[in-house]
Protein backbone atom coordinates (compact mmCIF):
# COMPACT_ATOMS: atom_id res chain seq x y z
CA UNK A 1 0.00 0.00 0.00
CA UNK A 2 2.96 2.41 0.06
CA UNK A 3 3.66 2.10 -3.47
CA UNK A 4 2.23 2.93 -7.11
CA UNK A 5 0.43 0.08 -8.10
CA UNK A 6 2.47 1.25 -11.64
CA UNK A 7 6.26 -0.47 -11.45
CA UNK A 8 8.84 1.23 -12.63
CA UNK A 9 10.66 -2.14 -15.20
CA UNK A 10 12.07 0.13 -17.61
CA UNK A 11 10.39 -1.53 -20.44
CA UNK A 12 10.32 0.58 -24.08
CA UNK A 13 6.17 0.83 -23.22
CA UNK A 14 7.04 3.12 -19.97
CA UNK A 15 9.18 5.25 -22.05
CA UNK A 16 6.25 6.71 -24.10
CA UNK A 17 5.18 10.03 -23.64
CA UNK A 18 1.96 10.10 -21.67
CA UNK A 19 0.12 12.08 -24.38
CA UNK A 20 0.84 9.10 -26.46
CA UNK A 21 -0.13 6.17 -24.06
CA UNK A 22 -3.44 8.13 -23.61
CA UNK A 23 -3.71 8.31 -26.99
CA UNK A 24 -3.57 4.63 -27.78
CA UNK A 25 -5.55 3.54 -24.96
CA UNK A 26 -8.32 5.94 -25.52
CA UNK A 27 -8.42 4.62 -28.58
CA UNK A 28 -8.45 1.29 -28.16
CA UNK A 29 -11.25 2.22 -25.09
CA UNK A 30 -13.44 4.06 -27.95
CA UNK A 31 -13.11 1.12 -30.09
CA UNK A 32 -14.32 -1.26 -27.61
CA UNK A 33 -17.23 0.94 -26.89
CA UNK A 34 -18.11 1.66 -30.38
CA UNK A 35 -17.79 -2.17 -31.79
CA UNK A 36 -20.33 -4.50 -30.89
CA UNK A 37 -19.03 -6.93 -33.93
CA UNK A 38 -17.75 -10.15 -32.06
CA UNK A 39 -14.72 -10.46 -35.08
CA UNK A 40 -13.69 -6.54 -33.43
CA UNK A 41 -13.99 -7.30 -30.22
CA UNK A 42 -12.08 -10.58 -30.24
CA UNK A 43 -9.56 -8.85 -32.35
CA UNK A 44 -9.29 -5.58 -29.24
CA UNK A 45 -8.96 -8.30 -26.56
CA UNK A 46 -6.06 -10.09 -28.84
CA UNK A 47 -4.12 -6.43 -29.91
CA UNK A 48 -4.84 -5.80 -25.14
CA UNK A 49 -3.40 -9.23 -24.25
CA UNK A 50 -0.48 -9.02 -26.60
CA UNK A 51 0.72 -5.36 -25.65
CA UNK A 52 0.17 -6.90 -21.62
CA UNK A 53 2.67 -9.25 -22.66
CA UNK A 54 5.33 -6.27 -24.27
CA UNK A 55 4.42 -4.67 -20.89
CA UNK A 56 5.60 -7.79 -19.08
CA UNK A 57 2.07 -7.67 -16.49
CA UNK A 58 0.83 -10.94 -17.77
CA UNK A 59 0.28 -11.40 -13.91
CA UNK A 60 -1.00 -7.93 -13.17
CA UNK A 61 -3.57 -8.91 -16.09
CA UNK A 62 -4.96 -12.22 -14.26
CA UNK A 63 -5.60 -10.30 -11.57
CA UNK A 64 -7.25 -8.29 -13.79
CA UNK A 65 -9.30 -10.73 -15.73
CA UNK A 66 -10.80 -12.59 -12.53
CA UNK A 67 -13.09 -9.32 -11.44
CA UNK A 68 -13.52 -9.30 -15.34
CA UNK A 69 -15.03 -12.67 -15.52
CA UNK A 70 -17.38 -12.71 -12.58
CA UNK A 71 -18.49 -9.22 -13.93
CA UNK A 72 -19.10 -11.12 -17.20
CA UNK A 73 -20.71 -13.80 -15.79
CA UNK A 74 -23.36 -11.19 -14.73
CA UNK A 75 -23.66 -9.96 -17.86
CA UNK A 76 -24.61 -13.24 -19.71
CA UNK A 77 -26.95 -14.21 -17.34
CA UNK A 78 -28.91 -11.30 -17.25
CA UNK A 79 -28.99 -11.28 -20.87
CA UNK A 80 -29.64 -14.59 -21.40
CA UNK A 81 -32.50 -14.52 -18.70
CA UNK A 82 -34.18 -10.94 -19.08
CA UNK A 83 -33.34 -10.14 -23.08
CA UNK A 84 -36.54 -11.75 -24.78
CA UNK A 85 -35.70 -10.10 -28.59
CA UNK A 86 -34.14 -14.00 -29.50
CA UNK A 87 -36.15 -16.10 -32.38
CA UNK A 88 -33.94 -19.19 -31.78
CA UNK A 89 -35.35 -20.15 -28.17
CA UNK A 90 -33.71 -22.73 -26.51
CA UNK A 91 -35.40 -23.11 -23.05
CA UNK A 92 -38.94 -21.65 -22.17
CA UNK A 93 -39.24 -21.00 -18.36
CA UNK A 94 -41.98 -20.32 -16.08
CA UNK A 95 -43.58 -17.06 -15.68
CA UNK A 96 -42.27 -14.58 -13.08
CA UNK A 97 -44.62 -11.95 -12.14
CA UNK A 98 -42.74 -9.24 -12.43
CA UNK A 99 -40.24 -9.92 -15.68
CA UNK A 100 -42.87 -11.96 -17.23
CA UNK A 101 -42.40 -15.35 -19.32
CA UNK A 102 -38.44 -16.19 -18.31
CA UNK A 103 -36.92 -17.80 -22.09
CA UNK A 104 -33.43 -18.31 -23.25
CA UNK A 105 -32.24 -17.56 -26.87
CA UNK A 106 -29.18 -18.43 -28.44
CA UNK A 107 -28.97 -14.68 -29.46
CA UNK A 108 -29.24 -13.26 -25.97
CA UNK A 109 -25.97 -15.39 -24.51
CA UNK A 110 -24.56 -14.78 -27.95
CA UNK A 111 -24.66 -10.73 -26.86
CA UNK A 112 -23.76 -11.50 -23.28
CA UNK A 113 -20.66 -13.16 -24.82
CA UNK A 114 -19.69 -10.67 -27.40
CA UNK A 115 -20.23 -8.17 -24.18
CA UNK A 116 -18.32 -10.34 -21.83
CA UNK A 117 -15.52 -9.43 -24.21
CA UNK A 118 -16.06 -5.98 -24.28
CA UNK A 119 -16.25 -5.41 -20.82
CA UNK A 120 -12.52 -8.36 -20.65
CA UNK A 121 -11.25 -5.76 -23.36
CA UNK A 122 -12.30 -2.30 -21.42
CA UNK A 123 -11.13 -3.72 -18.40
CA UNK A 124 -7.74 -5.31 -19.95
CA UNK A 125 -6.88 -1.42 -21.42
CA UNK A 126 -7.26 -0.14 -17.81
CA UNK A 127 -5.08 -2.75 -16.51
CA UNK A 128 -2.13 -1.47 -19.53
CA UNK A 129 -2.55 2.08 -18.39
CA UNK A 130 -1.71 0.76 -14.95
CA UNK A 131 1.27 -1.27 -16.42
CA UNK A 132 2.19 1.75 -18.78
CA UNK A 133 1.43 5.15 -17.35
CA UNK A 134 3.83 6.46 -14.52
CA UNK A 135 0.83 8.41 -12.50
CA UNK A 136 3.82 11.57 -11.87
CA UNK A 137 3.69 11.33 -15.90
CA UNK A 138 -0.15 12.32 -16.10
CA UNK A 139 -0.50 14.62 -13.43
CA UNK A 140 2.74 16.49 -15.11
CA UNK A 141 0.53 16.62 -18.59
CA UNK A 142 -2.62 17.83 -16.90
CA UNK A 143 -0.55 20.40 -14.96
CA UNK A 144 -0.53 23.22 -17.61
CA UNK A 145 -4.59 22.59 -18.00
CA UNK A 146 -5.43 22.13 -14.37
CA UNK A 147 -2.83 23.73 -11.88
CA UNK A 148 -4.40 23.66 -8.81
CA UNK A 149 -6.12 20.36 -9.42
CA UNK A 150 -3.21 18.81 -10.44
CA UNK A 151 -1.62 19.86 -6.89
CA UNK A 152 -4.01 18.66 -5.17
CA UNK A 153 -3.86 15.10 -6.77
CA UNK A 154 -0.23 15.35 -6.44
CA UNK A 155 -0.74 16.40 -2.54
CA UNK A 156 -2.80 13.65 -1.92
CA UNK A 157 -1.23 10.78 -3.39
CA UNK A 158 2.05 12.40 -1.82
CA UNK A 159 0.35 11.77 1.61
CA UNK A 160 -1.73 8.52 1.01
CA UNK A 161 1.16 6.46 2.26
CA UNK A 162 1.80 8.37 5.15
CA UNK A 163 -1.99 8.22 5.94
CA UNK A 164 -2.40 4.58 5.43
CA UNK A 165 1.09 4.12 7.74
CA UNK A 166 -0.84 6.49 10.27
CA UNK A 167 -4.13 4.75 9.82
CA UNK A 168 -1.85 1.31 10.90
CA UNK A 169 -0.11 2.89 13.66
CA UNK A 170 -3.51 4.12 15.04
CA UNK A 171 -4.89 0.66 14.76
CA UNK A 172 -2.06 -1.04 16.14
CA UNK A 173 -2.17 0.60 19.31
CA UNK A 174 -5.99 0.40 19.66
CA UNK A 175 -5.21 -3.25 19.49
CA UNK A 176 -2.52 -3.08 21.92
CA UNK A 177 -4.89 -1.32 24.35
CA UNK A 178 -7.35 -4.17 23.77
CA UNK A 179 -9.31 -3.22 21.27
CA UNK A 180 -10.44 -6.03 18.28
CA UNK A 181 -11.29 -5.11 15.13
CA UNK A 182 -13.10 -7.89 14.03
CA UNK A 183 -15.20 -8.89 16.62
CA UNK A 184 -18.76 -7.30 17.40
CA UNK A 185 -21.84 -5.97 15.23
CA UNK A 186 -21.55 -4.33 12.62
CA UNK A 187 -22.48 -0.67 14.82
CA UNK A 188 -20.04 -2.22 16.85
CA UNK A 189 -17.32 -2.52 14.39
CA UNK A 190 -17.93 0.73 12.76
CA UNK A 191 -17.88 2.54 16.08
CA UNK A 192 -14.51 1.08 16.71
CA UNK A 193 -13.37 2.40 13.45
CA UNK A 194 -14.85 5.73 13.86
CA UNK A 195 -12.12 5.82 16.51
CA UNK A 196 -9.30 5.44 14.17
CA UNK A 197 -10.68 7.85 11.51
CA UNK A 198 -11.20 10.57 14.49
CA UNK A 199 -7.36 10.00 15.45
CA UNK A 200 -6.13 9.72 12.13
CA UNK A 201 -8.02 13.16 11.54
CA UNK A 202 -7.30 15.14 14.66
CA UNK A 203 -3.20 14.23 14.31
CA UNK A 204 -3.37 14.76 10.42
CA UNK A 205 -5.60 18.37 10.17
CA UNK A 206 -2.15 20.25 11.82
CA UNK A 207 0.08 18.84 9.30
CA UNK A 208 -2.31 20.30 6.11
CA UNK A 209 -1.10 23.80 7.70
CA UNK A 210 2.63 23.56 7.67
CA UNK A 211 2.24 21.97 3.99
CA UNK A 212 0.32 25.37 3.17
CA UNK A 213 3.28 27.39 4.99
CA UNK A 214 5.88 25.30 3.27
CA UNK A 215 3.66 26.59 -0.08
CA UNK A 216 3.36 29.92 0.71
CA UNK A 217 7.51 29.95 1.60
CA UNK A 218 8.58 28.92 -2.02
CA UNK A 219 6.17 31.67 -3.64
CA UNK A 220 2.83 29.69 -4.27
CA UNK A 221 0.16 31.95 -5.87
CA UNK A 222 2.85 35.14 -6.16
CA UNK A 223 2.32 35.17 -9.91
CA UNK A 224 1.93 32.72 -13.10
CA UNK A 225 2.66 29.25 -12.25
CA UNK A 226 5.75 27.75 -13.80
CA UNK A 227 6.69 24.36 -14.62
CA UNK A 228 9.11 22.51 -16.46
CA UNK A 229 8.69 19.33 -19.08
CA UNK A 230 10.76 16.44 -18.25
CA UNK A 231 9.41 14.45 -20.92
CA UNK A 232 10.50 14.37 -24.43
CA UNK A 233 8.53 13.45 -27.39
CA UNK A 234 10.17 11.16 -29.61
CA UNK A 235 9.86 9.25 -33.37
CA UNK A 236 8.56 6.49 -30.73
CA UNK A 237 5.73 8.57 -29.95
CA UNK A 238 4.96 10.13 -33.33
CA UNK A 239 4.89 6.33 -34.60
CA UNK A 240 2.54 5.46 -31.56
CA UNK A 241 0.43 8.12 -32.23
CA UNK A 242 -0.17 7.69 -36.17
CA UNK A 243 -1.04 3.73 -35.79
CA UNK A 244 -3.73 5.26 -32.76
CA UNK A 245 -4.85 7.40 -35.51
CA UNK A 246 -5.18 5.35 -38.04
CA UNK A 247 -7.00 3.12 -36.40
CA UNK A 248 -9.61 5.26 -34.97
CA UNK A 249 -10.08 6.79 -38.12
CA UNK A 250 -10.36 3.26 -40.15
CA UNK A 251 -12.98 2.58 -37.30
CA UNK A 252 -15.08 5.38 -37.62
CA UNK A 253 -15.13 5.82 -41.14
CA UNK A 254 -16.22 1.90 -40.90
CA UNK A 255 -18.78 2.39 -38.62
CA UNK A 256 -20.27 5.53 -40.65
CA UNK A 257 -20.24 3.47 -43.58
CA UNK A 258 -21.48 -0.08 -42.03
CA UNK A 259 -18.33 -1.93 -42.35
CA UNK A 260 -17.95 -3.88 -38.68
CA UNK A 261 -21.69 -3.20 -37.89
CA UNK A 262 -23.23 -6.97 -36.50
CA UNK A 263 -26.91 -7.50 -35.87
CA UNK A 264 -27.48 -9.64 -33.06
CA UNK A 265 -31.60 -9.90 -32.38
CA UNK A 266 -33.67 -11.14 -33.43
CA UNK A 267 -31.53 -13.39 -35.89
CA UNK A 268 -27.24 -13.56 -35.42
CA UNK A 269 -26.14 -11.99 -38.38
CA UNK A 270 -23.45 -13.34 -40.87
CA UNK A 271 -19.56 -13.19 -38.68
CA UNK A 272 -17.86 -11.71 -42.15
CA UNK A 273 -20.07 -10.38 -44.62
CA UNK A 274 -18.07 -8.87 -47.02
CA UNK A 275 -14.27 -7.81 -47.59
CA UNK A 276 -14.81 -4.19 -46.11
CA UNK A 277 -15.37 -5.92 -42.49
CA UNK A 278 -12.38 -7.57 -42.77
CA UNK A 279 -10.11 -5.03 -44.55
CA UNK A 280 -11.13 -2.29 -41.51
CA UNK A 281 -10.80 -5.28 -39.13
CA UNK A 282 -7.37 -5.55 -40.40
CA UNK A 283 -6.32 -1.92 -40.75
CA UNK A 284 -7.74 -1.05 -36.96
CA UNK A 285 -5.95 -4.14 -35.62
CA UNK A 286 -2.55 -3.44 -36.71
CA UNK A 287 -2.50 0.23 -35.90
CA UNK A 288 -3.04 -0.62 -32.49
CA UNK A 289 -0.51 -3.12 -32.58
CA UNK A 290 2.05 -0.42 -33.48
CA UNK A 291 3.25 -0.02 -29.95
CA UNK A 292 3.61 -3.69 -29.76
CA UNK A 293 5.39 -3.60 -33.17
CA UNK A 294 7.56 -1.15 -31.93
CA UNK A 295 8.75 -2.77 -28.67
CA UNK A 296 8.80 -5.83 -30.43
CA UNK A 297 11.53 -3.86 -33.05
CA UNK A 298 13.40 -1.97 -29.81
CA UNK A 299 14.33 -5.14 -29.21
CA UNK A 300 15.18 -6.98 -32.52
CA UNK A 301 16.42 -4.31 -34.80
CA UNK A 302 19.44 -1.96 -33.93
CA UNK A 303 18.60 0.25 -36.58
CA UNK A 304 15.16 0.70 -35.44
CA UNK A 305 16.59 1.27 -31.92
CA UNK A 306 18.41 4.15 -32.85
CA UNK A 307 16.30 5.86 -34.80
CA UNK A 308 13.42 5.31 -32.75
CA UNK B 1 -14.65 33.30 -22.77
CA UNK B 2 -14.94 32.21 -18.90
CA UNK B 3 -18.47 32.68 -18.68
CA UNK B 4 -19.46 30.91 -21.86
CA UNK B 5 -17.47 27.49 -20.78
CA UNK B 6 -20.37 26.83 -18.23
CA UNK B 7 -23.42 26.80 -20.32
CA UNK B 8 -21.56 25.53 -23.79
CA UNK B 9 -20.83 22.25 -21.34
CA UNK B 10 -24.17 21.91 -20.09
CA UNK B 11 -25.67 22.76 -23.32
CA UNK B 12 -23.72 19.80 -24.81
CA UNK B 13 -24.32 17.72 -22.52
CA UNK B 14 -28.19 18.22 -22.62
CA UNK B 15 -27.90 17.60 -26.60
CA UNK B 16 -26.09 14.59 -26.09
CA UNK B 17 -28.60 12.99 -23.93
CA UNK B 18 -31.70 14.62 -26.11
CA UNK B 19 -29.92 13.07 -29.44
CA UNK B 20 -29.06 9.56 -27.81
CA UNK B 21 -32.99 9.40 -26.59
CA UNK B 22 -33.83 9.69 -30.87
CA UNK B 23 -32.67 6.39 -32.61
CA UNK B 24 -31.98 7.67 -36.22
CA UNK B 25 -28.66 10.02 -35.55
CA UNK B 26 -25.09 9.53 -35.49
CA UNK B 27 -24.99 10.44 -32.05
CA UNK B 28 -27.42 7.42 -31.13
CA UNK B 29 -25.54 5.20 -33.17
CA UNK B 30 -22.56 4.97 -30.98
CA UNK B 31 -24.55 2.84 -28.30
CA UNK B 32 -24.83 4.35 -25.26
CA UNK B 33 -21.95 2.63 -24.03
CA UNK B 34 -19.84 5.45 -25.18
CA UNK B 35 -22.49 7.75 -24.71
CA UNK B 36 -22.64 7.58 -20.96
CA UNK B 37 -18.67 7.52 -20.68
CA UNK B 38 -18.89 10.73 -22.64
CA UNK B 39 -21.36 12.28 -20.63
CA UNK B 40 -19.07 11.78 -17.93
CA UNK B 41 -16.06 12.69 -18.64
CA UNK B 42 -17.56 16.44 -19.96
CA UNK B 43 -19.35 16.68 -16.46
CA UNK B 44 -16.03 15.59 -14.39
CA UNK B 45 -14.09 18.61 -16.86
CA UNK B 46 -17.05 20.50 -16.00
CA UNK B 47 -16.42 20.45 -12.22
CA UNK B 48 -13.10 20.53 -12.44
CA UNK B 49 -12.81 23.51 -14.70
CA UNK B 50 -15.25 24.99 -12.00
CA UNK B 51 -12.57 24.42 -9.20
CA UNK B 52 -9.56 25.86 -11.43
CA UNK B 53 -12.00 29.39 -11.73
CA UNK B 54 -12.75 29.48 -8.05
CA UNK B 55 -10.67 31.52 -5.65
CA UNK B 56 -8.30 28.59 -3.25
CA UNK B 57 -5.34 29.69 -1.01
CA UNK B 58 -2.66 27.55 -0.25
CA UNK B 59 -4.69 26.46 3.08
CA UNK B 60 -7.32 25.58 1.23
CA UNK B 61 -5.47 23.37 -1.41
CA UNK B 62 -3.49 21.37 1.59
CA UNK B 63 -6.46 20.88 3.42
CA UNK B 64 -8.13 19.24 0.69
CA UNK B 65 -5.03 17.59 -0.40
CA UNK B 66 -5.23 15.87 3.28
CA UNK B 67 -9.17 15.12 3.68
CA UNK B 68 -9.12 13.53 0.56
CA UNK B 69 -5.71 11.24 1.28
CA UNK B 70 -7.81 10.75 4.76
CA UNK B 71 -10.87 9.62 2.43
CA UNK B 72 -8.96 7.77 -0.32
CA UNK B 73 -7.03 6.13 2.64
CA UNK B 74 -10.42 4.56 4.47
CA UNK B 75 -10.90 2.29 1.39
CA UNK B 76 -8.31 0.25 2.73
CA UNK B 77 -10.31 -2.83 4.24
CA UNK B 78 -9.85 -2.74 8.40
CA UNK B 79 -13.61 -4.45 8.99
CA UNK B 80 -13.88 -7.69 7.65
CA UNK B 81 -16.80 -6.70 5.85
CA UNK B 82 -17.06 -5.85 2.03
CA UNK B 83 -18.01 -1.93 1.02
CA UNK B 84 -18.26 -0.70 4.62
CA UNK B 85 -15.41 1.79 4.62
CA UNK B 86 -15.62 5.56 5.89
CA UNK B 87 -14.87 7.29 2.39
CA UNK B 88 -17.99 8.57 1.60
CA UNK B 89 -18.72 9.76 4.94
CA UNK B 90 -15.42 12.17 5.21
CA UNK B 91 -16.48 13.22 1.65
CA UNK B 92 -19.77 14.32 2.81
CA UNK B 93 -18.68 15.98 6.14
CA UNK B 94 -15.70 17.50 3.62
CA UNK B 95 -18.50 18.95 1.65
CA UNK B 96 -20.90 19.93 4.27
CA UNK B 97 -18.68 21.94 6.50
CA UNK B 98 -16.24 23.52 3.33
CA UNK B 99 -19.17 24.12 0.72
CA UNK B 100 -19.80 22.26 -3.36
CA UNK B 101 -16.58 22.81 -4.87
CA UNK B 102 -14.08 21.51 -1.87
CA UNK B 103 -16.57 18.56 -1.78
CA UNK B 104 -16.04 18.15 -4.80
CA UNK B 105 -12.42 17.84 -5.23
CA UNK B 106 -12.26 15.52 -2.04
CA UNK B 107 -14.14 13.05 -3.24
CA UNK B 108 -12.86 12.86 -7.03
CA UNK B 109 -9.20 13.32 -5.69
CA UNK B 110 -10.09 10.48 -2.96
CA UNK B 111 -11.31 8.09 -5.83
CA UNK B 112 -8.13 9.02 -8.46
CA UNK B 113 -5.58 8.90 -5.93
CA UNK B 114 -6.82 5.89 -3.71
CA UNK B 115 -6.73 3.98 -7.86
CA UNK B 116 -3.17 5.09 -8.01
CA UNK B 117 -1.97 2.78 -5.77
CA UNK B 118 -5.22 -0.04 -5.64
CA UNK B 119 -5.36 -0.09 -9.46
CA UNK B 120 -7.08 2.00 -11.84
CA UNK B 121 -10.31 0.95 -13.90
CA UNK B 122 -13.40 1.74 -15.32
CA UNK B 123 -14.49 2.20 -12.07
CA UNK B 124 -11.92 5.08 -11.55
CA UNK B 125 -13.88 7.93 -13.69
CA UNK B 126 -17.23 7.21 -12.11
CA UNK B 127 -15.79 6.92 -8.49
CA UNK B 128 -14.74 10.31 -9.17
CA UNK B 129 -17.81 11.52 -10.51
CA UNK B 130 -20.37 9.65 -7.62
CA UNK B 131 -17.88 10.43 -5.00
CA UNK B 132 -17.79 14.36 -6.31
CA UNK B 133 -21.27 14.55 -6.64
CA UNK B 134 -21.94 13.01 -2.68
CA UNK B 135 -19.36 16.19 -1.98
CA UNK B 136 -20.92 18.57 -4.01
CA UNK B 137 -24.73 17.69 -2.40
CA UNK B 138 -23.65 17.50 0.54
CA UNK B 139 -22.37 21.40 0.07
CA UNK B 140 -25.61 22.26 -1.48
CA UNK B 141 -27.36 20.52 1.39
CA UNK B 142 -25.75 22.96 3.63
CA UNK B 143 -26.62 26.38 1.24
CA UNK B 144 -30.28 24.97 1.18
CA UNK B 145 -30.81 24.25 4.48
CA UNK B 146 -28.03 25.14 6.93
CA UNK B 147 -30.21 23.63 9.93
CA UNK B 148 -30.23 19.71 8.58
CA UNK B 149 -29.29 18.26 11.80
CA UNK B 150 -27.95 14.81 12.69
CA UNK B 151 -31.40 12.79 11.85
CA UNK B 152 -31.19 14.28 8.41
CA UNK B 153 -27.64 14.12 7.69
CA UNK B 154 -27.78 10.05 8.53
CA UNK B 155 -30.83 9.94 6.23
CA UNK B 156 -28.36 11.86 3.57
CA UNK B 157 -25.69 9.50 4.24
CA UNK B 158 -27.60 6.00 4.14
CA UNK B 159 -29.39 7.52 0.47
CA UNK B 160 -26.23 8.49 -0.84
CA UNK B 161 -24.77 4.55 -0.06
CA UNK B 162 -27.54 3.80 -3.18
CA UNK B 163 -27.00 6.67 -5.07
CA UNK B 164 -23.10 5.86 -4.79
CA UNK B 165 -23.88 2.15 -6.28
CA UNK B 166 -26.29 3.77 -8.66
CA UNK B 167 -24.20 6.27 -10.18
CA UNK B 168 -21.59 2.84 -10.55
CA UNK B 169 -24.55 0.80 -12.06
CA UNK B 170 -24.92 3.29 -15.03
CA UNK B 171 -22.57 2.48 -17.04
CA UNK B 172 -22.70 -1.24 -16.17
CA UNK B 173 -26.17 -1.28 -17.71
CA UNK B 174 -25.90 0.85 -20.74
CA UNK B 175 -22.66 -0.39 -21.94
CA UNK B 176 -23.48 -4.23 -21.71
CA UNK B 177 -27.28 -4.64 -22.52
CA UNK B 178 -29.80 -4.66 -25.40
CA UNK B 179 -32.22 -3.55 -25.26
CA UNK B 180 -31.85 -1.19 -22.62
CA UNK B 181 -35.53 -1.63 -20.60
CA UNK B 182 -36.65 -2.03 -17.24
CA UNK B 183 -36.29 -5.74 -17.14
CA UNK B 184 -32.42 -5.67 -17.94
CA UNK B 185 -32.42 -2.22 -15.71
CA UNK B 186 -33.85 -3.61 -12.77
CA UNK B 187 -31.82 -6.77 -12.71
CA UNK B 188 -28.50 -5.42 -13.39
CA UNK B 189 -29.33 -2.60 -10.40
CA UNK B 190 -30.82 -5.47 -8.00
CA UNK B 191 -27.24 -7.56 -8.41
CA UNK B 192 -25.75 -4.80 -6.52
CA UNK B 193 -28.44 -3.93 -3.83
CA UNK B 194 -26.42 -6.06 -1.21
CA UNK B 195 -23.45 -4.31 -1.35
CA UNK B 196 -25.49 -1.04 -1.50
CA UNK B 197 -27.34 -1.61 1.66
CA UNK B 198 -24.03 -2.41 3.40
CA UNK B 199 -22.35 0.79 2.01
CA UNK B 200 -25.84 2.84 2.83
CA UNK B 201 -25.70 1.37 6.32
CA UNK B 202 -21.84 1.95 6.95
CA UNK B 203 -22.33 5.37 6.07
CA UNK B 204 -25.21 6.14 8.30
CA UNK B 205 -23.76 4.46 11.06
CA UNK B 206 -20.16 6.18 10.50
CA UNK B 207 -22.21 9.35 10.87
CA UNK B 208 -24.16 8.67 14.01
CA UNK B 209 -20.85 7.49 15.69
CA UNK B 210 -18.49 10.03 14.54
CA UNK B 211 -20.99 12.80 12.67
CA UNK B 212 -21.24 15.65 14.44
CA UNK B 213 -17.96 15.65 16.13
CA UNK B 214 -15.93 15.68 13.04
CA UNK B 215 -17.68 18.54 12.03
CA UNK B 216 -17.11 20.22 14.59
CA UNK B 217 -13.01 19.59 14.38
CA UNK B 218 -13.50 20.77 10.81
CA UNK B 219 -15.70 23.75 11.83
CA UNK B 220 -12.90 24.92 14.11
CA UNK B 221 -10.43 24.48 11.88
CA UNK B 222 -12.22 26.59 8.80
CA UNK B 223 -12.16 29.27 11.40
CA UNK B 224 -8.47 28.98 11.19
CA UNK B 225 -8.49 29.24 7.41
CA UNK B 226 -10.09 32.30 7.19
CA UNK B 227 -8.46 35.47 7.89
CA UNK B 228 -10.52 38.58 8.46
CA UNK B 229 -9.41 42.39 7.75
CA UNK B 230 -10.94 44.13 10.80
CA UNK B 231 -10.89 48.10 9.56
Amino acid sequence: MRKFFYAEKGLFLQSLHPLAALAFLGTMLVLALAFSHPLYLAGIFLVAGVTVWTAEGLETWESYLKIGLVMMTLIVLINALMVHEGRTILWRGPLIPVFGRITISLEAIYYGLAMGVRLLNVISIFCLFNLIVHPDKIINLFSRFAGKSTLVIALAARMFPVMAQRYENIRAVQQIRGVDFSRGTLKEKVQKSSLLINSLILSSLEDSLEIAESMQARAFGSGPRSRYRRHRWQPRDTLCLAGSAVALGAGLAGLFHGFGAYTFYPQMGCLVDGPGTVAVLLIVLSGLLAPAILNWGWHRCTFLRLKI
Amino acid sequence: MRKIIFPVFLLLIIGLLAAGIRQDNFVARQGWGLLSAEIMFLALILFYWGFEQGKTSSREIALIAVLSAIAAAGRIPFAALPNVQPTTFIVIVSGFVFGPQAGFAVGSTAALVSNFFLGQGPWTPWQMLAWGLAGVSAGLLKIFFPGAGRKWMIGFSFLWGYLYGWIMNIWFWAAFFQPLNWQTFLAAYSASFFLDTLHAAGNALFYAALGNSLIRILRRFQRKLTVEIIP
